[in-house]
Parts: structure tokens; C-alpha cells; sequence
């Protein structure tokens, strides 16, 4: 007894041996793509954001009859599957077809909602338009390019510049490709700052009729929304503002007001944004931010700012080989600029909007003029708090919260009704936006936590702009917005959140 | 003298008794075996393939010569399974293989330690499945979920049940 | 060998289903059990036998894993319906005080830091979350970390440090430290060619042992990293193989002997015992008892009584519980 286990054990072994060798390659790529989104995205589990579409045919629950035929099938040699009855019949099985979103629904396969997004919004994907452009006189497309000031900053530190240069030489480059404007998101954030500001206004004004209208969090950072759609759902969605990020509200005025001022239909215009994370791409591709009569997306592909380096790379130049440039007027359209030099905000560098509501708020509700706000940081560096006093009494009580771990514990508060927020500024990344996954990355031998130090004192640098200041965001509040009616300018500036349910089907599921 | 010789007689008779009964208990094994392979073959043939209403023997996703059956100890006998998927969508494989587990673990009236395994070739990422599937703690924990429990059921469960 | 191992008491636990995990209070006196059948069970001495105290419904699923706080007067419990309750003991019973939400799925352990005021929690999420509780029993998430690919089996504390080890589906542990702000990943600990099932750090926390569905077990030490700053260095060094013949599922060490028990999907539980002389860097440890058939099923679990020498809990997928003394031959 004892020989033949010895055997078996040996054999047994040699098995797994086998087995590990390539599990772990396999292990590896999955690591590499895993790794682009951030970490509160990652733990939800992306593929149920993307679901299989309406003509999915496989995998299929097939009438399971009660019978005793019993059939064969067999695969022919030119790899079609035959049905062959126990007459001997043969019947052509149909082949299943599997689209891309089909394929999402496999749990085994490295292919996911991961690499969908990823192929589908990429460089290359603006370098085939850009080429498409170049050699085919039909279908040509209007190339309209919005760089995030994160994006910029990142790209400055790199390459050992301001961040305003940076954004100039980078609007050369991208012009040299036969890009044919090149924004500016400080630009549509400021209006994400106005709306945000007077919504918090009035959401505090009807706290004692609305049980959800406070604390209020900020909807700006996609990697949030999606893991509030499907973790939370209705419980946590009315608490968070409806105003459009940054990037969907330069799609709003790049499809919207730009594509009227051009004359052209919001199809014929190309919208790429530069942006410091992945999740962005996520956002992009939301239904709710796809022109049903236009068939075309506000925003038709995010690219990072590592992949603009690539890009760079790929090109052969460097930011440093440009000379200094101006800005024309082609790029001051959609965009916050004074002269040469681009203007950002006051406040964090995930977008200020703690910053700009609470002085807001403090002057509309309380007549206090906050000249500076001093930040209060708890449990970690992530989380940090602000609040407005008089005599003794605490009118405002404001929160940054950044990451997954601060995140959780701010739904579990909001859960058991122990809140002691107003507003909240909500962001999946430790450190925020200058610090997301798309960032360009440490060179070898460079310290991750000094070059994220460099990116945030570039951004600082970059002179603010108080968005009530903005005197060409107030016109096209007065001329479009306006012009649009009520019902349109609300289209325009605030979007909409859906529970996402867990993919239940069973045969889809992953165990 | 005469006792070595029929000391070294009977020593001989012995052995040469010894040798055919070892082969015959051989052979004895072999058929335990192949019996026992028979008994596990019959729990899971019928089971039927998730996707479509035929059973994993008519697709021919198990037969007879999969089921590899070696003894442990007393009583206690080692299975060995190895099943070919009709089509390679891993999601339907690893089904499959949770079928197979909880059938066996029902239905085997035998004691038996499990091994369920993609027959090789026949998928592309078989390593990924074969660890799934043997693993007892996911197994467990895909059978409280609702939805695998009522597909593994329907797949599972004998028409006169 | 020089030992053996009687049964001192077989324990019908959890009737119909698996007993997935054995823990005794910091005591000795007590010692709790959770299965398949979504209960906890506590045992406790009654005169020479141990008898059920008290049954503890709570969760919808398996309760995989059970563990007491270092005062004794906290049970946590890790559930495949993923959520992780803490009780707290109110004279002979135990009431549901909190539940901690959180992990995408199962639930597969918890564990208390020697301090008391951490949990770590790990689950088929792939992801280790750190919660930290203060005064008035408030649990709030710490960190979360992902440094597993694969589901996350098993999580346990450094007996004095606060440093946290992982075992993985991904066939790495991860070893984490809490730095500047956030807890890390210090150390992947590689070698284990299939899931690693469990962990367990001896009495000082200077070796780690980690078992696996490869069969074998591996001891691991942790030595002074020359660059001075940077990651943990942690070598394997021994690798005991031959002995198991299914999956580990479970390592024990024991803090007041040494002795290293396992528990096996072959049905036994082993007990091995570190030889003195050999060279620190390259242990030795030798097969001190066995009991080839100590369960009808797979061995789930081992556990050593804490304050009694030589008492060894195991459970098995039968739903039964057996208790051990490890006795010393006297030839």
C-alpha cells in the first residue's frame, strides 16, 4: 500500500508542477491590465458596467426538452459544427456569434470591459482618425482635443516645464498631427464649480423638507459614481450632486455650443480628452452621455496622459524639442486662458470643489467672507475636513474624502445616519486626480512620491481664477444657455445615475 | 541436509503459490477497477450540459475511458475525471465541473477523494479551470449562491426525482 | 516516532455539514467551531468532556472561520455571505454586536491583532481590509489592500508586531506593514506552486509557516534586508514534502511547544517537531505523531490549545470535531 501511494503522490506532484508554470504567466497579464483603473473600480468588478447587448446569443439558455434523441455533434473541416441525428441526418448547427460586449459576459477569458474600453479609446484610435483625416477626402472629421489641467501638470513635471508651457507645446504637437483645436477642461470645470456651488445652496435650504438632499457629494470622479451605482444604488445615488464632470461638460459645449458656432453636425466633430486616469474612459462611454439623434458620443475617446507621452514617443519628439509657443484663437475658444497662460482654480487638485462651495456657501447663507480655509486632516492624509465656526456654533461642516478605505467609511456613516457632513468631495484616488493611474509614471530611478510633489506644485503654480470672475463662461451662460431654454441648459449640465444590478445570470457567473 | 531441502521446497512451492496469486489478485484489482470506474461513469452520464437539453455523454463530454479510478486504501478509492467541454467557454466548463462535484459528492456511495480535470487540449485556459473546479472552498461557496445552485440543480437532478 | 497521539473526545459538531474551523479563547477554556450549517458553536468543559455552551445564529451562509480577541471577550466570524459579525460575550453567551460590510463576496478570515484595536479581514475579493475599532465598539475601515490577484484564503497577525501576512489562490503570501499613512505590501513570499490554504507564525514571530494544495509545507524567515531601508526580505527555509498526500488545509504552531501540526485532505493530522541542532538557515523538522484516519473526511483544520501543552483541536468536512493530547513515549 504504501509503494503505490508513494507513486501516486509523485505523479500528483508532477501535475501541479505543470500547472503553475502557466497559471502564472497567465497570472501576469491579467496583473498588467488589472492594474490601469483605479482601486475602488477594480474591487467592483468593471464587466458588470458593460453588459452583454440586447442581441447576445451566447451563452443562451437553450428549451430543454424532455426526450431521448440523442444527438452527436460533429465538427467539420472547415470548422463548422454539424448536429448528426441517430438516422444519420445531418443538420448545420447556426454559429454562435459573439460580439465584443458577448465576450465581456465570460468570466475565464482575459479579454473584459477592461480591454474593451481600453482598445476601443485609445491612441491609436485618434491616430486612425487623425491618418483617416489625412487620406480619404470623405468622412472627415473636425479633431477637437480638451487636455485636464492634471493632465498638463503631469506632462510639464516630466518634461521639466510649467505647466503652462507644457500646454502650449503640447497644443503645437497636437496641431502638428492635424489636430484642429485643442482645449482647455479648466474651462468646463469652471461651470461644474458655478452649478455645484448654487446647487449645494439650494440643497441646503430644503435639508429640513429633504432627508436626502445632505450631505452633499461631488459626482465629478467617475471611478465614485460607478461604484456608488453598484454597490449602493438608491440608497446612496439622491445624495450625489447631478452636476456633469469636467470632461462631459466640454462635451456638452464641444458637440453643443462649438459644433453650432462651426456649423457643423456634433457626428463630423472627433472630441478626444486627455485625462489623469482610466476611469475616465469609463465615463465616456455612459449612455447617458451618447446623442441618441446624432449617434455620436459627447465625448468619443479618452486617452491619458501616459498614453500622451506614448503618443510622443511614438512620434519621435519630446516636449522640450518645441520651441516656445502662443495660443491662437483656434484653442482660446474652449478655454482658460490670459494671454499665454492658463488659469485654474483655487482648492484641491481633484477640482477645488470644496474649496469653491464653501466660500459660496459661507457668503450666500452665513454673509462670511472666507478669505483662506484651513484644512483639519483626521483618520489619514486623505481625509481631511474644513469647517465654518461662529461663536462656537458650527454652521458648515465640510469633508474631502479620497480613496477606498475613506470611502467605504463614509458610506457605512451615511448608512447608520451618523454624517456630520454637509458636503463632501468625493475622489477614488489617494491623493486625487494628480495622482490617478493614467499620470505619467516614475522613470526608473525617480521617486514616485517626489514626482507626484513636483506634479501638484506645478498645478499650484498656475495662476486662480474665481469662476464668478470668468467673464466668458458668463457669456455663454447669458447667450447659449440661455437660448437653449431651461429644459435643454439642464440637459446640459447635469446628467443622470443608475442602480447597476450584479450580473445574476448563472451561467455568466463567476465563482 | 534433508530438512534445507524441504525447507528450500517448500519455500519454492510457496513462492510460485505467492507469485500466481499475486497475479491473479492483479487482475482481481484491475476488474475492482474498472468496476468501480463503471459506478462513477454511471452517476455522472446523465447529468445534463447546462446549455443544452442533452446529457454530458450524448454531447460525449464524459465517457467511459474519462473516468480513471485507483485505490487509496481500504475502501477508500481515488477518482480521476477527465471531461472535454463541447465548446471552449470557460464560464460553461467551470459549470460543468461544478455539476460533476456535486453529483459525485450526492450521489457515490463509495468512500472517494475527487480530482475533476479538463482533459488537456481541449481549452485554452484549462490550468485557470482545473484549480477552480478542484478547489472545495470555491465549490462550496458557488453552491450557496442562488443562481449556480438552481442551474447546477437543474443539471443535476434526475427526471424522477 | 517517539509520540502519539490519542483521542481524548470526537465531537459530533455541525450534524449534515462541513466543520470548517476550531479556534480556542487566549484561555484554553473554551473553543469555538463554525460550518457549513451558518452557525458558530462554542465548547466548553464540563467536568472531563467538553460539551456545546451555545449556538450562534447570525449569518445567512458558511461561516468559514472564527476568532477570538486577545482579551477573550470578542468572537469575530468571517461568513461566505460576506459580511464579518463581531460578538461580544455576555456571561456564558455571545450577542451579535456589529456587522462589517464591505467585501464584493465570501468572507474567507479574520483575524485580530495582538493589540486588539485591529481586524483584518480578507475575501475571494482578492482584496485584505484592515478595521480598527475604538471606545465605544465602532469599527472603521482602516485600509484595503490589493496586492493578491486571486482569491485572498487566509490572514494572520504577527504574534507581537503589527505586521500582517497573506496566503493567496495566487500561490504568493503577501507579507504588509503599516507605512506612512497607509499599510503596504512589504514582502511576496514565493515558492508554493498552488494555493497557499493557511498560515501560522511561531511563538515569537520569527518564522512563518505556510501550508498549500501542492502538498507541502513551507517555513519562512525573515532576515535583515542589506540595502538597510525597503522591502522585507523573507527566505523559505525548509520545504517539507513527501509527508502529505492531498492539500494542506490548515498549519498550526504551537506557541508553548514548537510542535507544528497540520491537517490534511488525506484525512490525517500530523504533528511534526523542529530538530534543535540543525542550521538556522535550513531548518529540519522530522514526523513526530500521525494519525493516518483522524477523521472519516478531509481535515479542515488544527488547532493547539493555548494554554494546555499538547491538546490539539482538528474538524473535519464529516462535521466533526476531535481533540487530541500529543503524549510522549517513554521508551
Amino acid at each position: 500500500m504504501n509503494i503505490l501511494w508513494i507513486v501516486r503522490f509523485v505523479s500528483g506532484k508532477s501535475m501541479i508542477a505543470i500547472h503553475d508554470t502557466q497559471v502564472n504567466n497567465k497570472r501576469f497579464t491579467a496583473v498588467n491590465m488589472a492594474s490601469n483603473f483605479s482601486g475602488v473600480l477594480q474591487l467592483t468588478d468593471l464587466d458588470d458596467f458593460i453588459t452583454p447587448s440586447q442581441e447576445c446569443v451566447k451563452p443562451v439558455k437553450v428549451e430543454k426538452k424532455q426526450g431521448k434523441s440523442v444527438a452527436r455533434i460533429q465538427i467539420e473541416d472547415d470548422g463548422s459544427y454539424v448536429q448528426v441525428n441517430q438516422d444519420g441526418g445531418k443538420k448545420k448547427l447556426e454559429k454562435a456569434k459573439i460580439s465584443l460586449n458577448d465576450c465581456l459576459a465570460c468570466s475565464g477569458c482575459i479579454t473584459s470591459a477592461e480591454s474593451v474600453l481600453i482598445t476601443q479609446q485609445s491612441h491609436e484610435e485618434l491616430f486612425k482618425v487623425l491618418r483617416n483625416n489625412k487620406t480619404s477626402a470623405s468622412e472627415q472629421k473636425v479633431v477637437v482635443i480638451s487636455v485636464s489641467p492634471q493632465s498638463r501638470a503631469s506632462l510639464a513635471a516630466h518634461y521639466g516645464l510649467s505647466s503652462s508651457e507644457a500646454g502650449r507645446r503640447l497644443t503645437s504637437f497636437f496641431k502638428g498631427l492635424g489636430v484642429h483645436h485643442v482645449f482647455d477642461t479648466s474651462f468646463s470645470r469652471t461651470f461644474s464649480l458655478l452649478e455645484s456651488q448654487r446647487e449645494f445652496v439650494e440643497r441646503f435650504q430644503r435639508k429640513e423638507q429633504d432627508s436626502k438632499a445632505l450631505p452633499m457629494l461631488t459626482s465629478a470622479c467617475p471611478g465614485w459614481i460607478c461604484y456608488a451605482e453598484k454597490t449602493h444604488g438608491e440608497f446612496i445615488l439622491p445624495y450625489i450632486s447631478t452636476i456633469r464632470s469636467p470632461q462631459q461638460m466640454m462635451g456638452s459645449l464641444v458637440k453643443g455650443y462649438f459644433a453650432e458656432q462651426q456649423g457643423l453636425s456634433p457626428q463630423q466633430i472627433y472630441h478626444v480628452a486627455v485625462m489623469p486616469c482610466f476611469d475616465k474612459k469609463l465615463e465616456a462611454s455612459r449612455t447617458d452621455f451618447y446623442l441618441n439623434k446624432a449617434e455620436t458620443r459627447e465625448v468619443d475617446c479618452v486617452i491619458t496622459s501616459g498614453e500622451v507621452q506614448k503618443m510622443l514617443d511614438e512620434e519621435n519628439v519630446s516636449l522640450n524639442d518645441f520651441g516656445p509657443a502662443v495660443l491662437d484663437t483656434q484653442c482660446t475658444m474652449l478655454s482658460s486662458v490670459c494671454g499665454d497662460e492658463f488659469l485654474s482654480h483655487a482648492g484641491s487638485g481633484s477640482g477645488g470643489y470644496l474649496h469653491h462651495v464653501f466660500t459660496y456657501a459661507a457668503k450666500q447663507l452665513f454673509g462670511e467672507e472666507v478669505k483662506e480655509l484651513t484644512y483639519k486632516t483626521l483618520r489619514n492624509k486623505d481625509f481631511q475636513e474644513v469647517t465654518l465656526e461662529r461663536d462656537g456654533v458650527v454652521l458648515l461642516s465640510f469633508a474631502s474624502m479620497y480613496g477606498f478605505r475613506n470611502i467605504q467609511n463614509l458610506v457605512q456613516k451615511l448608512k447608520r445616519g451618523k454624517s456630520p457632513y454637509h458636503f463632501v468631495e468625493v475622489m477614488a484616488c489617494p491623493s486625487g486626480c494628480l495622482n490617478g493611474g493614467g499620470q505619467v509614471k516614475a522613470t526608473p530611478g525617480q521617486n514616485a512620491k517626489e514626482l507626484l510633489q513636483t506634479v501638484e506644485d506645478l498645478y499650484k503654480a498656475e495662476r486662480p481664477l474665481a469662476p464668478e470672475d470668468d467673464t466668458r463662461v458668463a457669456e455663454l451662460y447669458q447667450s447659449w444657455l440661455h437660448s437653449v431654454g431651461e429644459e435643454r441648459a439642464k440637459e446640459l449640465l447635469h446628467t443622470q445615475y443608475h442602480t447597476v444590478e450584479k450580473m445574476t445570470s448563472g451561467l455568466n457567473m463567476k465563482w | 541436509m534433508e530438512v534445507v531441502f524441504s525447507l528450500a521446497s517448500i519455500t519454492f512451492t510457496k513462492v510460485l503459490q505467492l507469485s500466481g496469486l499475486v497475479d491473479n489478485s492483479n487482475a482481481l484489482k484491475t476488474k475492482k477497477m474498472e468496476d468501480k470506474a463503471l459506478e462513477v461513469y454511471d452517476v455522472i452520464r446523465s447529468i445534463r450540459d447546462p446549455e443544452k437539453p442533452n446529457s454530458l455523454e450524448e454531447l460525449e463530454v464524459v465517457t467511459e475511458k474519462c473516468v480513471e479510478v485507483q485505490e487509496l486504501g481500504e475502501d477508500e478509492y481515488l477518482i480521476i475525471i477527465k471531461f472535454s467541454p463541447t465548446v471552449p467557454h470557460c464560464s460553461l466548463a467551470t459549470l460543468i465541473g461544478l455539476c460533476l462535484q456535486v453529483k459525485l459528492q450526492r450521489c457515490l456511495p463509495f468512500k472517494h477523494k475527487l480530482e475533476i480535470y479538463v482533459s488537456e487540449g481541449t481549452h485554452s485556459t484549462e490550468e485557470d479551470i482545473n484549480k477552480q473546479i478542484n478547489d472545495k472552498e470555491r465549490v462550496a461557496a458557488a453552491m450557496e449562491n442562488p443562481n449556480l445552485r438552481e442551474i447546477v440543480e437543474q443539471c443535476v437532478t434526475e427526471p424522477d426525482d | 516516532m517517539k509520540e502519539a497521539l490519542s483521542l481524548v473526545q470526537r465531537l459530533s459538531a455541525h450534524p449534515d455539514s462541513r466543520c470548517w474551523f476550531v479556534s480556542w479563547n487566549p484561555t484554553g477554556t473554551l473553543f469555538a467551531s463554525c460550518g457549513g450549517d451558518k452557525a458558530i458553536r462554542i465548547w466548553g468543559r464540563e467536568g472531563d468532556s467538553w460539551i456545546c455552551k451555545s449556538v450562534l445564529h447570525q449569518h445567512q451562509r458558511t461561516v468559514r472561520k472564527v476568532a477570538w480577541s486577545p482579551c477573550g471577550n470578542y468572537l469575530a466570524s468571517a461568513s461566505f455571505d460576506a459580511t464579518t459579525c463581531i460578538w461580544k460575550k455576555k456571561n456564558d453567551d455571545f450577542e451579535s454586536l456589529t456587522v462589517l460590510e464591505g467585501h464584493e463576496n465570501e468572507v474567507k478570515c479574520v483575524a485580530w491583532a495582538p493589540s486588539g484595536n485591529l481586524l483584518a479581514t480578507c475575501s475571494r475579493d482578492k482584496s485584505v481590509w484592515v478595521w480598527e475599532v475604538d471606545e465605544e465598539d465602532e469599527y472603521e475601515c482602516v485600509t484595503v489592500v490589493n496586492s493578491h490577484t486571486q482569491d485572498v484564503k487566509h490572514v494572520v497577525w504577527h504574534p507581537t508586531q503589527e505586521l500582517l501576512a497573506s496566503a493567496s489562490y495566487d500561490n504568493n503570501i503577501c507579507i504588509y506593514k503599516d507605512e506612512d499613512d497607509d499599510w503596504e505590501c512589504r514582502a511576496t513570499l514565493q515558492g508554493h506552486t498552488s494555493t497557499v490554504w493557511s498560515l501560522s507564525f511561531d511563538g515569537t514571530g520569527q518564522r512563518l509557516a505556510s501550508c498549500s494544495d501542492d502538498r507541502t509545507v513551507k517555513i519562512w524567515k525573515e532576515y535583515p534586508n542589506e540595502s538597510g531601508e525597503g522591502d522585507l526580505l523573507w527566505k523559505c527555509v525548509c520545504t517539507l514534502s513527501g509527508y502529505h498526500g492531498r492539500t494542506v488545509y490548515d498549519v498550526a504552531w504551537c506557541p508553548l511547544t514548537g510542535a507544528l501540526a497540520t491537517a490534511c485532505g488525506d484525512d490525517a493530522v500530523r504533528v511534526f517537531k523542529e530538530d534543535e541542532s540543525a542550521n538556522p538557515d535550513q531548518l529540519v523538522f522530522s514526523l513526530a505523531a500521525q494519525v493516518t484516519k483522524a477523521h472519516s473526511q478531509d481535515v479542515n483544520c488544527v488547532a493547539w490549545n493555548p494554554q494546555e501543552p499538547g491538546l490539539l483541536a482538528s474538524c473535519s468536512d464529516n462535521g466533526e470535531i476531535a481533540l487530541w493530547r500529543i503524549q510522549e513515549d517513554s521508551t
